[in-house]
């Protein structure tokens, strides 16, 4: 009765980058929206905040590349994570199989971003 | 005296396979709760009718029931509570044996699981062991669980997958970990690292709301699966 089949889950690797993208949604996506998609097209910021040369210069750096981790990379893998589970609660699809899309997506995406970071600082 | 209307879920299989309503006028006052209108349908009116009660102050936990679709005890829930017609099933996510009587095997074979219970082999083991207030505080609110089982009828993962340990096992399993006179959390981890341990709780948190003693359930398996990403952690690092 006891002695069931004992496997370790893999879960605390996605729950770990779930509750740190968690956090990113939380405190730096807000952020981002407000300065890029609010303060910036209202004109309550001057437009040169972010012109061409200035954005370039802000996200090919090393300031850039956690600004890609934290609003890009570590939201995709919160997102995913309730996408996956959201589909489990649904009865939706085999959870393996939507482990693999779900995260597997989430790690393209990740690893598309980090590429443009790569080809924008050569 | 007023009176109110239950309708209840009968299920006689030795009559009938599939489950039936059954209506009731019930005579009620400010006090009576449903645990009492249950007996008065029994002991008045129909004696047919099946559930378990026993200590009637929310101690037993026996009378779990669905009142009005949410898990509650019958003596702790009053029918003063309720306008209209008070709906009343057997608990929900377990299978009905009779009635408002569940059968609640998984839930025994779950709490079994964890090894709900101090595990010490040290020499002095024999002996008295002695506990600061301060390391009593550390599982105190998590000791107070009656096994009712209103938690495993609140949460939909359970409702999705039997195999899920649940709420009042993982919640014991915490308990015991964090009691400084025990040794056994080495064994316990194993249980809560399984997919079917912690990590099938998404803290959807209704075991909480519905918990009749204010365990806090939902706390006591996200507090285990911070310990289980911990474990995970030194184990890595360990070979």
């Amino acid at each position: 009765m006891m002695e069931k089949r004992v496997k370790r889950s893999d879960e605390p690797i996605w729950w770990a980058l779930f509750s740190a993208g968690g956090v990113c949604f939380a405190v730096f996506v807000p952020a981002a929206i407000l300065f890029i998609a609010l303060l910036i097209p209202l004109g309550l910021l001057p437009a040169e905040t972010l012109d061409f040369e200035r954005s370039r210069g802000l996200l090919f750096s090393f300031p850039g590349l956690i600004f890609i981790g934290v609003v890009i990379c570590l939201p995709l893998f919160h997102a995913m994570h309730r996408i996956r589970h959201g589909l489990h609660d649904l009865k939706l699809g085999r959870d393996k199989t939507n482990k693999v899309i779900a995260y597997g997506a989430a790690i393209v995406f990740s690893l598309l971003a980090l590429l443009g970071f790569v080809l924008g600082i050569m | 005296m007023t009176t109110k209307r239950l309708s209840i879920q009968r299920y006689l299989p030795e009559q009938s396979k599939t489950p039936f309503w059954q209506e009731f006028e019930v005579p009620f006052d400010d006090s009576t709760s449903i645990l009492e209108a249950l007996n008065h349908i029994k002991e008045d009116m129909d004696g047919s009718l099946s559930y378990r009660w026993s200590c009637r102050m929310a101690i037993c936990g026996s009378c779990g029931v669905m009142v009005n679709g949410e898990p509650k005890l019958g003596c702790k829930s009053f029918l003063r509570e309720y306008p209209g017609t008070i709906s009343i099933e057997p608990l929900a996510h377990f299978p009905v044996q009779k009635d408002l009587i569940i059968d609640m095997e998984i839930f025994l074979e779950h709490l079994a699981a964890v090894q709900p219970y101090l595990i010490n082999d040290s020499q002095d083991s024999n002996q008295t062991h002695k506990q600061t207030p301060a390391q009593l505080a550390k599982y105190l609110t998590f000791s107070d669980c009656i096994n009712c089982g209103l938690c495993y009828s609140a949460c939909p993962q359970f409702g999705l997958n039997p195999e899920f340990l649940g709420p009042a096992a993982l919640t014991l399993a915490h308990r015991y970990n964090l009691d400084s006179r025990d040794q056994g959390k080495a064994q316990r981890m194993v249980q809560l690292n399984r997919e079917e341990g912690v990590w099938t709780c998404t803290f959807v948190g209704y075991c909480s709301e519905v918990c009749p003693k204010s365990v806090d359930p939902a706390a006591a398996v996200n507090q285990g699966k911070v310990e289980s990403a911990k474990d995970l952690l030194i184990n890595l690092f360990k070979r």
